[in-house]
């Protein structure tokens, strides 16, 4: 899998006085099984980019290919169904439904994937016992600490197989023990199942982590470098 | 699972379903109870014209409806009463000579309709003998009996006894009269009609009138169902004897406003309903607005994991569904077990009553909503839930993912 960025741009507000260039200009690859931090102050456009990554955004102009295929020419129903197939989210603020539970919400992809109710109860178990909250699997978010809710929201994120996760800046609402447990899934889960992740953060403690660092500024790329896992486990 | 989410998503902000659902709860009992109070105030008023005054058919020469004067009478009239009791289903025909003249008292004076009648066939007929609460009703034997309504006698300041005298023109067109004596007091639940009829012997007023004909054979069937599919028999006897000159009309033609408002009672119950049902549906447009804007993000969320845009309205349209659905068969229940106890119990009306009496409306009612009703309430619930819910998924679905994950909530 590979995901090729080329010249993606995003302008806000185009036509006014002020138009804002979320995203400038940018060209970048990213491969099989990667665990890339991209890493900018805020307002750097980490938001806007990897929205478009996910296609829940348009770009101005540039392409997005994933193995080749061109996401960002795809109609809006072919989007939905693209990103429920092939792109696993975590957001910031773990945005888990929270009527169900955390096994209800693991399955909810996969449900709407149109798969067997004992498929998605299977996976949806497997991966809470991953993140290690298959105790937990009936009680619904409001019943869960941050920390736990950001891990069942990896689970949702992995549960329908997807061929990338994005998660923007996933550590943010977490204390630093929590953020150091929740990275050590996402790594643990990114060479289990091969899948690549793609986070953004402004925090510096998170990027040790991070094999690849893309470092953002202005809706550019200014550093894009492989480092040494500094991780000991 | 869409089901279950929706279930849920709709207990979440539990105040302001229940909040809902108890408006809708109120409002439908208020409609239930209305429609089934109108509907028990029409019967009623329906059912007791028909059972005092009109029966079922009545038989007119086609002039006396025009001008009710002495010499419209209906020829045959004796004839064709044998004949039409005859047929089947018939419970009595009653044959009368009626009049327009004057009763007097000592007292005062007022215009009624003098009834000739015979009182061994009117009792199967109409029921104002039965009514009678003081006296007894005209006698076979004895001088010139007359039957006045107690509201007639109160006015006239009469009692059991009492010497009146009824004037009106003879078959020449001379004033005629005689002097009647009270034999008892009837009171049926219309005063407009107790107060402009007395009932005397058609015996004793073909002596003053000088004349032997009748002017209106009525029929009262056993059953008050069905009553068109007797009309054809009904009106080939009343052809073969009378010829032209009887002219057959239903209770509904006699009394032309309460057909007209039996007719119009589906039209305004309709009209109740459906203010009531608009009413809702702009509480659920409101309950299902703040509902899903608060949470855009969450849909956000939801669109940005793959949920398609047919789903996300399936579950905006399945919630409101459900709230309008809940209020809705809670309403309904409620109403129909009330319904069911008052249809029961009976409803006193009391003051009303009073003001309804003239049209001959019951002192209790017994509310009645047919089950059809029911079913028509619920089914433009959900329709109205459904259409409510629309217009807050329009809104959500016009955002863009990266819009709605944008937003606060
Ligand atoms: N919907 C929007 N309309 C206008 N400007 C926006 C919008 N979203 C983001 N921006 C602007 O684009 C720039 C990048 O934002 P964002 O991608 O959210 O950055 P980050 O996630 O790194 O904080 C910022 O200057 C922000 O103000
Ligand atoms: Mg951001």
């Amino acid at each position: 899998m590979t995901i090729q960025i080329e010249r993606l741009t995003k302008i806000y507000n185009p036509d006014t006085d002020f138009p804002i260039t979320a995203v400038g200009d940018v060209t970048v690859e990213i491969g099989q099984g990667e665990f890339v931090a991209v890493m900018g102050p805020s307002g750097s456009g980490k938001t806007t980019l990897l929205n478009m990554l996910g296609g829940i955004d348009r770009p101005t102009s540039g392409r997005v290919l994933i193995d080749g295929e061109d996401i960002t020419a795809l109609e809006d129903k072919e989007l939905i169904g693209f990103r429920r197939d092939n792109i696993g989210f975590i957001f910031q603020d773990f945005s888990l439904l929270p009527v169900l539970t955390a096994k209800e919400n693991v399955e909810f992809v996969m449900q709407l994937q149109g798969r067997s109710q004992r498929e998605c109860e299977a996976r949806a178990m497997e991966l809470l016992t991953e993140v290690g909250l298959g105790d937990r699997a009936d009680n619904v978010p409001g019943k869960l600490s941050g920390g736990q809710q950001q891990r069942v929201a990896v689970a949702r994120a992995l549960a329908p197989k997807p061929r990338f996760v994005l998660a923007d800046e996933p550590t943010a609402n977490l204390d630093a023990a929590t953020t150091r447990g929740l990275l050590d899934i996402m790594q643990r889960l990114n060479e289990k199942e091969g899948t690549t992740f793609i986070f953004s953060t402004h925090d510096p403690r998170v990027i040790g982590r991070a094999r690849r660092v893309i470092v953002f500024e202005d809706g550019k790329i200014t550093e894009d470098r492989v480092q040494g896992e500094d991780r000991t486990e | 699972m869409i089901v279950t989410l929706a279930w849920r998503n709709v207990w979440r902000n539990k105040l302001r379903s229940s909040i809902m659902v108890a408006a809708m709860v109120f409002g439908l009992l208020g409609v239930v109870l209305m429609v089934g109070f109108i509907q028990a105030m029409t019967e009623s008023m329906i059912e007791n014209a028909i059972k005092y005054q009109t029966a079922h058919f009545q038989v007119h020469n086609p002039d006396f409806l025009i001008n009710e004067e002495l010499a419209a009478w209906l020829p045959g009239a004796d004839d064709m009463a044998n004949r039409l009791r005859e047929m089947e289903g018939v419970g009595g025909v009653a044959v009368r000579q009626v009049i327009d003249g004057m009763v007097s008292s000592a007292a005062s004076n007022r215009g009624v309709r003098i009834n000739g009648v015979d009182m061994a066939e009117e009792v199967k007929v109409t029921d104002v003998a039965q009514s009678i609460i003081e006296g007894e009703p005209l006698p076979e034997e004895g001088r010139n009996p007359v039957m006045v309504s107690k509201r007639s006698g109160e006015k006239l300041n009469l009692r059991i006894g009492s010497k009146v005298v009824l004037t009106f023109s003879d078959v020449n067109g001379e004033v005629s009269g005689a002097a009647f004596r009270v034999s008892g007091f009837f009171d049926t639940p219309s005063s407009g009609f107790d107060e402009a009829n007395v009932f005397v012997r058609r015996s004793d007023l073909v002596k003053y009138t000088g004349l032997e004909e009748a002017h209106e054979v009525v029929i009262r069937f056993t059953d008050g169902e069905n009553l068109e599919q007797h009309r054809p028999t009904v009106e080939g006897i009343v052809g073969d004897v009378g010829g032209e000159r009887g002219k057959v009309r239903d209770w509904g033609e006699v009394q032309p406003l309460l057909a007209a408002m039996m007719g119009s009672l589906d039209i305004s119950n309709m009209i109740t309903i459906v203010i009531f049902v608009l009413a809702m549906g702009f509480g659920i447009v409101n309950v299902m607005l703040m509902s899903v804007f608060e949470r855009t993000r969450e849909f956000g969320v939801l669109i940005s994991v793959g949920m398609t845009g047919k789903k996300v309205l399936g579950l905006i349209v399945l919630e409101s569904l459900m709230l309008g659905g809940v209020g809705g068969l809670l309403g309904l229940v409620v109403g129909m077990i009330l319904i069911t106890i008052t249809g029961k119990l009976g409803m006193p009306i009391g003051a009303v009553a009073e003001g309804m009496g003239f049209y001959g409306v019951d002192t209790v009612l017994y509310p009645r909503v047919p089950i059809s009703t029911y079913l028509i309430m619920m089914a433009m619930i959900l329709l109205t839930s459904l259409l409510a819910s629309l217009y807050p998924a329009r809104q959500i679905l016009k955002k863009r993912p990266s819009e709605a994950l944008a937003e606060k909530h």
